[in-house]
């Protein structure tokens, strides 16, 4: 579904993403973890078709990015991490305005619009301006607008920051549904439960480059953390991140080659 | 030189829903309507009560079409504010990725956005205009039809020049603080092109201002056609990160513009459109110069002065001081040009050509082509080469200033454009010497 072979970005003189090389498969999850600044937001516009690469490859479908930026993105559903809603449109005019541009059959729009509207607890709010929206709320609206032309990718950048448990989880609930659809979803999080969650694979981010791509357990195994520290337990994904994250600041060398592919 | 794709369904979803949103605030509305409608009423009340009052009838008629000129104008500035806000104010919103997440084409949300801003200004304008035309005109026993679509036309044309120019820049600014200082750049010369026509419509000759319209429909497709072919997502979420050294960033990035520029000759072939665009500033210069030497427009209290000028400048001195005279003003013109391409969007390029071109036209129209050309040769067949190139470089200075583009940086491609002037005067200064030579010793 969504090949990235050895992708670099470049703004003016700053590299800020560099041998990237990831497979997502439809159905998958790969969640990215990373410092701010660490090159995840422009690794998924890059992936979206949005930027164009400096180097190396997208492709999503089989179409390659750069070739037909158009038909990547109309195969994308992008959600950047602010939601970037018009404040005065209501929330079901703001629907239907990005389900036309993406295509979707009228009829078809406004039942989807409806039923994830109830979904995600919208549905009395639907017409009030989007200016008048929380935080949370917001959000949901830019994940509705993500996946209401049923994407084959899903690109999330922190899908659940600003939601309360109960609304995240229905956030979870409602992605590995569409997973279980066959869409891809690429996530960014700083949520370790999020990451627990929803990825079938996890890549760990710095400076731009991915210093290690894998499952929880190949990364557990990549981590050198056999147990977690004072409790007899497995280490949690947390223990994982900082290990590989604090151990690239010491020896950044020595870690590039425990990326796992 | 080919237009971008673009589904006409899709702008028009872009368009309407900037409509929307323009038209969705109370204040913004009670604006609009005011100057749709209590301008116009003001106006031509004003009109009426001087006709009344025994105005004289030429300065009632003159007044009755001025007013019609302002009443068109004032909504016509407020395009300016709207097309400025289009992409540097989805920006500041944050709501400008998600559209360019879109599968919409550049082409699409460009179109879009000048559509609506377009669709706002040109109601307000036309509304007023008719709400003028029927407070004033009814029993005063004068009515330019002619003039008034004239005016109409190049009303239209004025905006889609005023929104276009307005858009590169907001497609440009990071901030709309950044957007509305650089709109002077519209403004300023718009102000000199607003006196040029009121002073056609004082005039009072229809087809002043039917040649005026054109041009300006010329420069509204210039513009729109840079704006499409600049807008680029790339460059639009593409920044430049950090602020480190300036000075030495700076000074670099002068340094690197010289290195690896192309040869004299391989520059001028990469150059070939703008040079022939500045080519074409010549023939078309004398026709308009020749055109308006025959219809008197330029009024003879104008042009005497001014030849009577350039003759006596020209023989003030002994032949050599008179050589150093002509080196050194055109060394000069070719150095303010660069200096203002980028300023006029390379349009003092253009002028370069069109202005020396125009004389010669206006000149034949009092004279004869023969008697015109003799005062040009034979300089001016090293002269007007020389101006070809220099004209054709200061347009591509004005293209890279105008051009959007996410390889590379702003500042690194203006620069380059600029070095390639520069490198390029290493040959036209000596041409410049021997075409001074040329018009003393032999002209």
């Amino acid at each position: 579904m969504l090949r990235v072979e050895h992708l670099a970005k470049r703004y003016g003189d700053v590299l800020a993403l560099q041998e990237l090389t990831v497979d997502v498969e439809a159905g998958d999850c790969l969640v990215l973890l990373g410092r701010n600044g660490a090159g995840k937001t422009t690794a998924l516009r890059c992936m979206a078709g949005v930027l164009l690469p400096s180097g190396g490859r997208v492709t999503v479908d089989g179409i390659d990015a750069a070739e037909d930026p158009a038909a990547v993105r109309a195969r994308v559903g992008l959600m950047p991490e602010v939601p970037g809603l018009y404040e005065r449109m209501s929330a079901r005019a703001y629907l239907d305005y990005f389900g036309s541009i993406y295509d979707v059959e009228p009829s078809l729009r406004k039942r989807r619009i409806d039923d994830l509207l109830e979904m995600f607890d919208l549905a009395d709010a639907g017409d009030r301006w989007l200016g008048t929206f929380s935080k949370g709320m917001r959000q949901k609206v830019a994940l509705i607008r993500a996946t209401l032309h049923r994407p084959r990718l899903v690109l999330a950048d922190e899908p659940t920051s600003a939601l309360d448990a109960d609304s995240a989880r229905r956030a979870w609930t409602y992605l590995k549904d569409l997973q279980k659809d066959g869409c891809a979803l690429v996530i960014c999080t700083h949520s370790m439960d999020e990451a627990e969650t929803l990825a079938g694979e996890i890549g760990v981010m710095s400076a731009g480059r991915a210093l290690a791509v894998g499952s929880l357990v190949e990364l557990r195994r990549a981590s050198g953390l056999k147990t977690r520290q004072e409790v007899i337990e497995l280490p949690t994904l947390q223990d994982i991140y900082l290990a590989i994250v604090g151990n690239h600041a010491g020896n950044r060398d020595e870690l590039a080659e425990t990326r796992t592919a | 030189m080919s237009w971008p794709k673009l589904e006409p369904r899709k702008a028009a979803l872009v368009a309407r829903r900037d409509l929307r949103d323009a038209t969705s605030e109370l204040r913004l509305i009670a604006a609009m309507v005011a100057l749709t409608l209590a301008i116009p009423l003001a106006s031509g009340s004003g009109v009426r009560t001087l006709a009344a009052f025994g105005g004289g009838t030429a300065v009632v008629n003159r007044l009755a079409l001025v007013g019609a000129f302002f009443v068109v104008f004032i909504p016509a500035s407020f395009s300016l504010v709207l097309a400025l806000e289009s992409f540097v104010g989805e920006r500041e919103r944050t709501t400008l990725e998600v559209l360019l997440s879109t599968p919409l084409r550049e082409a699409e949300i460009y179109a879009g956005k000048v559509a609506a801003v377009l669709a706002v200004s040109l109601t307000l304008c036309y509304g007023g205009l008719i709400v003028y035309c029927l407070v004033t005109f009814p029993g005063l026993g004068y009515f330019p039809l002619a003039i008034l679509l004239a005016l109409a036309l190049s009303t239209i044309c004025q905006v889609a020049a005023m929104v276009a120019g307005a858009v590169i820049i907001s497609l440009n600014a990071r901030t709309m603080r950044a957007a509305n200082v650089m709109a002077s750049f519209i403004i300023l010369p718009m102000s000199v092109v607003l006196q040029a026509e009121a002073a056609l419509i004082l005039v009072g000759r229809a087809e002043f201002l039917w040649a005026f319209a054109v041009l300006m429909a010329l420069l509204a497709v210039v513009f729109l056609r840079m704006g499409l072919a600049g807008f680029s997502r790339e460059a639009l979420l593409s920044r430049e990160v950090g602020l480190r050294h300036p000075l030495q960033r700076a000074l670099g990035a002068v340094r690197a513009s010289f290195e690896h520029r192309p040869a004299f000759l391989q520059l001028l072939w990469m150059r070939r459109e703008p040079i022939l665009i500045a080519a074409a500033g010549f023939p078309i210069g004398a026709l308009a110069g020749y055109l308006a030497g025959l219809t008197s427009a330029v009024p003879s209290g104008v042009v005497r002065p001014v030849l009577t000028s350039l003759v006596h400048s020209a023989g003030a001195g002994s032949a050599f001081a008179d050589a150093v005279a002509i080196f050194s003003h055109n060394v000069l013109a070719f150095v303010l040009v660069a200096a203002l391409a980028v300023l006029t969007a390379g349009l003092s390029g253009f002028f370069l050509t069109f202005a020396p071109g125009f004389i010669l036209g206006f000149v034949a129209a009092l004279s004869s082509w023969a008697f015109a050309l003799s005062g040009i040769l034979p300089n001016g067949l090293v002269e007007i080469p020389a101006a070809i190139i220099a004209g054709g470089l200061a347009i591509q200075i004005g293209a890279a200033a105008i051009h959007m583009d996410g390889r590379g940086s702003w500042s690194g491609r203006v620069l380059a454009a600029f070095a390639d002037y520069v490198r390029a005067l290493r040959w036209l200064v000596p041409a410049l010497a021997v075409a001074s030579l040329l018009e003393v010793f032999l002209g």
